[in-house]
């Protein structure tokens, strides 16, 4: 188009000049142009490697991020054996908008009535009828309610679903699982121990396993629970340890509460007497004194005698017996007949500086070492503690320990003399076993066997006794103080057992608090009478499961007590 | 020339294209399943979920304190003894006896029977089940337990039907009884008479009528090894229930 023609006639200069313009605005045109073009392809190609990118290695719409894996809101809690002790799931609630309700109110009131009837229709309707923009009406609801609900097709109504904490097993170690208050913090207990990691999503996903099991948690709650009834006592306290480990088998506390409705638990039923109560546990001490005696020395075993009078007369004080002796006796005697006069001789050998150091070492004098928050001070006579104090805590007055810290105190005397803390966990991989500490020497540990099996044979606690599984132990009566006198009424009775006797494996104490005589006990409330039934019935119980089997031809070595028991030959022979 | 070399580059277009199709295809196809991966990771996911919904269920229902609840109240159940233990397979073994079975298929033998011989096998086959206890501890024990049936007295009314109507279980065991009281069969004729007068031994009593017929005995025989006859066959029938059934 643009080819030179015969130049007839000589362009005009203004002509020419406009060629020019025109090439040059057609080279700024094509050049625009191609920018454009670059640009254009440019994003286009950035798009299509964006998408290629995305195709090869990206995500599509409809990932589901993060539900590879099914982690919980906040963590499970296991027994020991894997059952599910505390579990989060997602619970239906119902809840309605007020100012979205479009259809009749009154109606809708009748209907929620008629569906949940811890309500009136007025109340109802109040509500419906109130400013408020939103509230609940059913937190945990079952899904029966919650179809019944979504058919009455009122938008204003909400169903929706949360999670929830539940307990499968109710009142079942209570205690010691504690609850979460509202917001899904733990309030109490385990969940509230170790409440960082149950609620850390990078934690939550994995288990806490705990030391107790189940199985010996109910049957130590149901042996307890009827006894407490059966002898209308105020409280009720129980543990079952492992004496090698420290791990606490089972805890209760009586009365107990649902962790599922903490809010109608009363702060009675709330408080955990195994390791938040401390309770002078009176006799159950004595195995301890002798220990501490023997260790040091200054008792050379069951063989030794003392002088036990009907009544001793120390420091301005008058110590008596509830069956005194009132003659020579050795100390397999005193620990059979739980002789205050005999241990608080013993205890004066002992003298209070070495008890102090002897009572700290086996962590008496501290705060319970367990993960639970809820631990209570013990209490000592502090600066009072002089030599008749020092006797009285020999058989148990004037000292107040928790529970817990008692089953502690006979784990580390039988677990040849060696100190491992009490844990809520269980002892695995996870959790290795806490370095232990000795506190007595192995012989004296071995010594203790045949004592406290002596008890449980032929003294005060022969009714703890479970046939074939050998079980030694010390029963305590305390009287309890009140208004600063002790009561002879009203007392609080403890046996701390240990069974097999012949190779200890598991340590028990139980405790009633205020138990009342009745007739097949005739008139006593003593432990003898109270608590060791509840121990030989609990022991029959959970030995079978702890796999311990029944043996009745196996003892400690009972010749090392026997031949120092006036009366034993005798007394075998009646029987 | 030209021409090929100007489609040569349209070729290598379309080619790189076709292979680009080709990547994004095979990425595409990858994509789809990865995603159908996630897709049943989710329902395992959701499925979990539903698992643990449902054993928090079944959990909270049996909880132990429910079955607690029931194993006392309702079934009576209590924890096993320590007597309850064995502590070997021999201590268990020990427990058990085999069950003694009175064979019903057994013949029917008196004592006054002529031939001990013929019955030392028969007995010797029923008291297989006693693991070959001696032959003459089982029936000394049959004796005992015969002697308390005293209605068969009834029997000798020679009423041969009936004898056969009798459970067929007394009938066996009552040519033991006679077994015994073989001295006093010379006294047998007087029968009945004598089994009144006599309270001494009921096992006279049993044994005169049967030890009197020796007829009786063999169609009670014949009762048994014939099952075709249909009338004794319902009896047998019952009479095999009736044992069993206590």
């Amino acid at each position: 188009m643009n080819a030179p023609q015969p130049a007839l006639v000589a362009p005009r200069p203004e002509r020419l000049r406009l060629v020019g313009q025109r090439r040059q605005m057609l080279a700024v045109m094509h050049q625009r142009l191609m920018f454009g073009m670059l640009v254009y392809g440019g994003l286009v190609a950035l798009i299509a490697l964006r998408i290629l990118y995305l195709a090869a290695f990206g995500d599509h719409a409809g990932r589901k991020e993060g539900l590879t894996a099914l982690v919980p809101e906040r963590g499970d809690i296991l027994d020991r054996d894997g059952q599910p002790l505390a579990r989060t799931i997602d619970a239906w609630t119902i809840a309605v908008h007020p100012n979205k309700v479009i259809g009749d109110k009154l109606a809708l009131a009748q209907k929620l009535a008629q569906l949940m009837p811890e309500r009136s229709a007025e109340q109802y309707f109040a509500l419906l009828r109130s400013n408020k923009t939103f509230f609940y009406l059913r937190r945990r609801a079952s899904p029966d309610l919650v179809e019944a609900v979504n058919a009455i097709g009122e938008p204003g109504l909400a169903l929706e679903r949360e999670p929830d904490r539940v307990y499968p097993q109710t009142t079942l170690a209570a205690h010691v699982l504690g609850f979460t208050n509202i917001d899904g913090k733990g309030a109490a207990g385990v969940e509230r121990a170790f409440d960082s990691e149950l609620s850390d999503p990078s934690t939550r996903g994995k288990p806490i396993v705990l030391s107790i099991s189940s199985k010996v948690q109910q049957a130590l709650e149901a042996e307890l629970g009827d006894a407490m009834q059966h002898f209308s006592a105020i409280g009720a306290a129980g543990v079952v340890m492992d004496v090698h480990t420290g791990e606490v088998l089972a805890m209760t506390s009586f009365p107990t509460f649902n962790p599922n409705a903490p809010g109608q638990g009363t702060p009675d039923q709330l408080f955990n007497r195994a390791t938040q109560g401390v309770f002078e546990l009176g006799s159950t001490f004595k195995p301890f004194t002798l220990a501490m005696a023997m260790d040091s020395g200054l008792v050379s075993g069951p063989a030794q005698i003392f002088n036990c009078p009907q009544v001793l007369p120390a420091y301005g004080h008058l110590i008596h017996d509830t069956h005194p002796f009132g003659r020579q006796c050795s100390v397999a005697e005193i620990m059979m007949e739980s002789s205050n006069i005999g241990m608080a001789q013993i205890a004066n050998l002992v003298g209070t500086e070495r008890q102090k150091a002897w009572l700290r070492k086996m962590g008496f004098l501290d705060k319970v070492e367990i993960e639970l928050k809820e631990k209570g001070r013990p209490l000592t006579p502090g600066v009072r503690w002089g030599p008749f104090e020092t006797m009285t805590i020999g058989f148990g007055q004037g000292i107040a320990v928790a529970p817990l810290q008692l089953a502690m105190g006979y784990a580390t005397l039988f677990d040849g003399g060696i100190y491992h803390p009490p844990t809520i966990l269980k002892v695995s991989p996870d959790h290795p076993l806490a370095a232990g500490r000795r506190v007595f020497t192995a012989d004296t540990s071995y010594r203790m066997r045949s004592l406290l099996r002596l008890v449980v044979m032929r003294g005060t606690g022969r009714k703890a006794d479970a046939p074939g599984y050998r079980v030694g132990g010390k029963t305590g009566t305390a009287q309890k103080l009140i208004n600063g006198h002790y009561s002879q009424t009203i007392n609080l009775t403890s046996f701390a057992g240990v069974f097999p006797m012949d190779d200890p494996r598991y340590v028990i104490v139980v405790m009633l608090d205020e138990p009342h005589a009745t007739p097949e006990t005739y008139g006593f409330t003593t432990a003898g009478w109270n608590v060791a039934p509840v121990v030989s019935r609990t022991i029959s119980r959970i030995a079978p499961m702890l796999g311990i089997a029944p043996d009745m031809n196996r003892e400690p070595n009972m010749s090392e007590v026997l031949p120092y028991v006036q009366g034993a030959n005798q007394d075998s022979k009646k029987d | 020339m030209s021409s090929t070399r100007s489609f040569g580059s349209l070729f290598m277009v379309a080619s790189c294209a076709g292979a680009a199709l080709g990547c994004y295809l095979v990425s595409l196809r990858v994509a789809s399943e990865r995603a159908s991966v996630e897709d049943v990771e989710a329902r395992i996911v959701s499925a979990q979920a539903d698992v643990r919904l449902l054993q928090t269920e079944i959990g909270t229902r049996g909880r132990f304190s429910q079955l607690e609840r029931w194993n006392a109240g309702a079934f009576a159940l209590s924890a096993p003894a320590a007597a309850q233990f064995v502590q070997s397979s021999f201590e268990l073994a020990k427990l058990t006896r085999p069950e003694r079975q009175p064979d019903l298929q057994a013949p029917v033998v008196l004592a006054a029977a002529p031939a001990p011989q013929p019955q030392k096998p028969q007995l010797g086959q029923p008291a297989t089940d006693d693991a070959g206890a001696p032959a003459g501890v089982a029936p000394a024990a049959l004796l005992h337990e015969a002697s308390l049936k005293t209605e068969t007295r009834e029997v000798p009314a020679r009423a041969v039907v009936a004898a056969s109507q009798q459970p067929l279980l007394k009938s066996t065991e009552k040519p033991v009884t006679a077994a015994k009281p073989v001295q006093i069969s010379s006294a047998d004729k007087p029968g009945l008479a004598a089994a009144h007068h006599p309270p001494v031994q009921k096992k006279s009593v049993d044994k005169p009528p049967l030890a009197a017929p020796a007829a009786v005995t063999k169609r009670v025989q014949i009762a048994k090894v014939d099952p075709l006859a249909p009338l004794p066959d319902r009896h047998l029938a019952r009479s095999k229930d009736s044992p069993t059934g206590r």
